[in-house]
């Protein structure tokens, strides 16, 4: 009766490509490794999804949320694709991105405007995240913003996924429900061997079990104590 | 002043190869018609043209542009009686022949222009002084404008005696071959219709002797005509107010249809648009569309104009509309690859079809409209790329630029400057965000803090610029860790009263 069973089950997720087993992930799923071997362990594709909305919550800036994109960047823009900052808070800073091995001419600042920065109105950082996400030639596309209906979400999660790009959206808090494909917080912590970054994956597609992981985001620079 | 032409003058002279051709018997003739008849249509066509020239001397004292600025207002004035204008050195020369009749002659003809001319010498700021001549030929035209003008030749067998009364000079020679015509005893033109071609061709050079047998319609002489620059205005007077950007769209859409058509009649693309929204009583709105790839295509310039709309709120009824295009392109044609079997034939001859041509240009072209939309709706200043400086100090070193035209290819690895720039970079740490104005850090319990308290991790990094712009930077940098996780880059000032600066995030 059991190994009856069995069978029907395989033959039954072989013949039906919509079914598939809770904890295995789909593996087959296309996807950018992370570049961090820890974090694609605990994603259910092993690697950022091919589009889609991430959500990176962390609560202050400068923990580390870009350093985990950084190998994403470098791969999109090796395959000729643009990222895309929209609104960013403060100014992307070359020399430091050139260090990271980013190509600068593959990027387009969004909404930061010449040297008296002035944002643009939240509204048309929006609607231009959105018109982004639905080119495809932008691989990319970063946005921040705390408090943000989750009807905006949707739609950006929509149009990425029309578009075929990724979204990544940078906010400050957790809400319960979000309709994007990701969402990961990225918290400080420190062991015996020095601080490390702690991404804690809330809700993944395609998973359900939550995982976290520790990863050293920063250069040795950023890790050693001097004083 | 133009000698008063004697009617047997105007009329149209008999032609001795013409009659020669008609003499030769219809067998004989079946031969060699193809050939001899070119050469009378030839001969014919050179008969019958007249070229007025109108020679400005006063406008060698102004730059090339301003000199090309006034002929290009005195050709569009000359369009008024002639097709074929071409430009020349502070001269243009425009055929009159084949409308002589309709102007009533020379003499009206040039009485008319005359006073055009004036007229818009005055208003370009220049004095209302000119040469004219007209002859048969343009050289000759040019020569006897410059020799003083005022001369009317109609046939050419006068050309002889007109041209050879004008001193040596009026050629305008260089200062070597004019010394050595002077020399040989030659004052004037006439001088050297003595002198056999053969040796003039040999002393002078056959560029010489092309200009004397042009000047005296021995030659042929190939003219460049002007053409007038492209314009494009069209306007459309709504049947009754309209407050509704829905309702202008089909308007618009229909001028964008006539322009396309405009455009692709002249193989031309157009790079920049104005749409005025016409009010009574009250100035027009004005939408100034700029495209970043010039375009031709009609969907591509009614998504630009619907971006503009989306953002527009219509102040007051609009009885009128207005498209201008104000910038055209020359239209590049993309090639189409070969073997996309995806693709069917009558793509090819589609109106956008670089918008079609294969996969890669399809999305650059995306691309470049994403980025048109962009700079519709946020203005051109809220769109830009990024570039690394060479600067030692560190708000210097990062600077926006326009985002540079898409290429197709994809781009190879960073520059040479970029690579540099990253062999100097990579001793020492740089942050991804940098702050605009750097946040100064408070001292709490002997320990720096910002929100949270803050410990040193890297440094210092000594950095010493701008002493010689008053605004001196001295600075000792710090890689930082603040409480919560974030890793910071402060500094503390060198001089003064030696405060602690946060200014960027490693993020």
């Amino acid at each position: 009766m059991t190994a009856a069973t069995r069978t029907t089950i395989e033959q039954l997720l072989e013949a039906n490509q919509d079914l598939w087993r809770g904890f295995q992930g789909a593996t087959s799923l296309d996807h950018y490794a992370t570049g961090f071997a820890e974090l694609d362990a605990i994603l259910p594709s092993h690697g950022w999804p091919a589009c889609g909305l991430i959500e990176v919550i962390s609560r202050q800036c400068g923990v580390g949320e870009l350093q985990v994109l950084l190998p994403l960047m470098r791969s999109l823009i090796a395959s000729g694709r643009w990222i895309v900052w929209v609104a960013p808070p403060y100014s992307p800073y070359a020399p430091g991105l050139a260090q990271a091995g980013i190509d600068l001419s593959r990027l387009l600042i969004v909404g930061r405007g010449a040297a008296p920065a002035k944002a643009v109105p939240a509204k048309d950082a929006l609607w231009s995240m959105e018109k982004a996400l639905q080119t495809h030639r932008c691989g990319l596309v970063l946005g921040w913003h705390n408090t943000l209906a989750q009807k905006a979400v949707r739609r950006l999660q929509l149009a990425a996924v029309t578009g075929g790009t990724l979204g990544v959206l940078f906010t400050g808090s957790n809400s319960d429900h979000s309709p994007s494909s990701l969402r990961l917080q990225i918290k400080d912590s420190t062991d015996n061997k020095g601080p490390y970054a702690e991404i804690n994956v809330i809700k993944a597609r395609g998973s359900f079990k939550p995982g976290t992981a520790r990863v050293r985001l920063f250069s040795p620079f950023a890790e050693r104590v001097i004083r | 002043m133009i000698k008063s032409p004697s009617s047997t003058q105007l009329t149209l002279l008999p032609q001795p190869h013409r009659t020669e051709v008609s003499n030769v018997p219809r067998s004989l003739k079946s031969a060699t018609e193809g050939v001899v008849q070119a050469k009378a249509a030839r001969t014919q066509t050179t008969r019958q043209s007249l070229w007025y020239c109108l020679y400005l001397p006063q406008l060698a004292s102004l730059s090339e542009l301003e000199q090309r600025h006034c002929l290009d207002q005195l050709a569009q004035l000359s369009q008024q009686f002639s097709s074929a204008i071409s430009l020349h050195p502070q001269a243009l020369v425009f055929e009159i022949r084949s409308g002589l009749n309709y102007f009533g002659g020379a003499q009206s003809l040039h009485a008319q222009y005359q006073s055009d001319v004036e007229g818009r010498l005055a208003s370009l700021g220049l004095a209302p002084q000119f040469n004219y001549a007209a002859c048969p030929t343009v050289e000759g035209s040019l020569l006897l404008a410059r020799g003083g003008g005022n001369t009317l030749v109609y046939r050419k067998e006068n050309l002889h005696s007109a041209l050879g009364q004008l001193p040596i000079e009026t050629l305008g020679l260089k200062a070597e071959p004019q010394r050595r015509l002077l020399n040989m005893g030659i004052r004037r033109l006439g001088d050297l219709w003595r002198l056999p071609p053969a040796g003039l061709r040999r002393r002078f050079g056959s560029d010489f002797l092309g200009l004397i047998n042009k000047a005296l319609g021995k030659a042929p002489e190939p003219i460049k005509n002007y053409l007038p620059p492209p314009a494009f205005v069209h306007s459309y007077d709504l049947p009754y107010e309209v407050e509704n950007t829905g309702l202008l769209r089909p308007v618009v859409d229909e001028m964008i249809a006539q322009l396309c058509d405009f455009l692709r009649h002249r193989e031309l693309c157009a790079s920049s648009l104005t749409l005025s929204l016409v009010h009574e009583r009250r100035a027009a709105t004005t939408l100034d569309i700029g495209l970043r790839q010039a375009s031709r295509s009609q969907q591509h310039l009614m998504l630009l104009v619907d971006t503009h709309f989306d953002n527009l709120q219509i102040p007051a009824p609009v009885i009128s509309l207005r498209l201008e295009a104000t910038q055209f392109d020359a239209f590049i044609s993309h090639s189409e690859s070969l073997l996309t079997g995806t693709e069917s034939p009558s793509e090819h001859t589609a109106p956008s079809r670089h918008r079609q041509a294969g996969k890669a240009d399809d999305s650059s072209a995306s691309l470049a409209q994403f980025m048109e939309r962009l700079q519709a709706r946020l203005g051109s200043e809220q769109v830009q790329g990024l570039e690394s400086v060479e600067e030692h100090c560190p708000e210097y070193a990062s600077a926006p630029r326009p985002p540079g035209r898409y290429e197709a290819s994809p781009l190879s690895s960073p520059s040479p400057a970029h690579g540099s720039g990253n062999a100097d970079a990579t001793s020492n740490p740089r942050p991804l965000w940098l702050l605009d104005d750097p946040v100064k850090l408070t001292l709490r319990r002997g320990g720096l803090y910002h929100r949270q308290a803050i410990s040193l991790l890297n440094g210092p990094e000594r950095i010493e610029s701008r002493w010689w712009s008053g605004s001196e930077v001295s600075r000792d940098y710090y890689v930082a860790r603040e409480a919560g996780g974030s890793r910071l880059w402060i500094y503390r000032e060198r001089s003064g009263e030696r405060h602690w600066y946060l200014h960027g995030y490693f993020a």
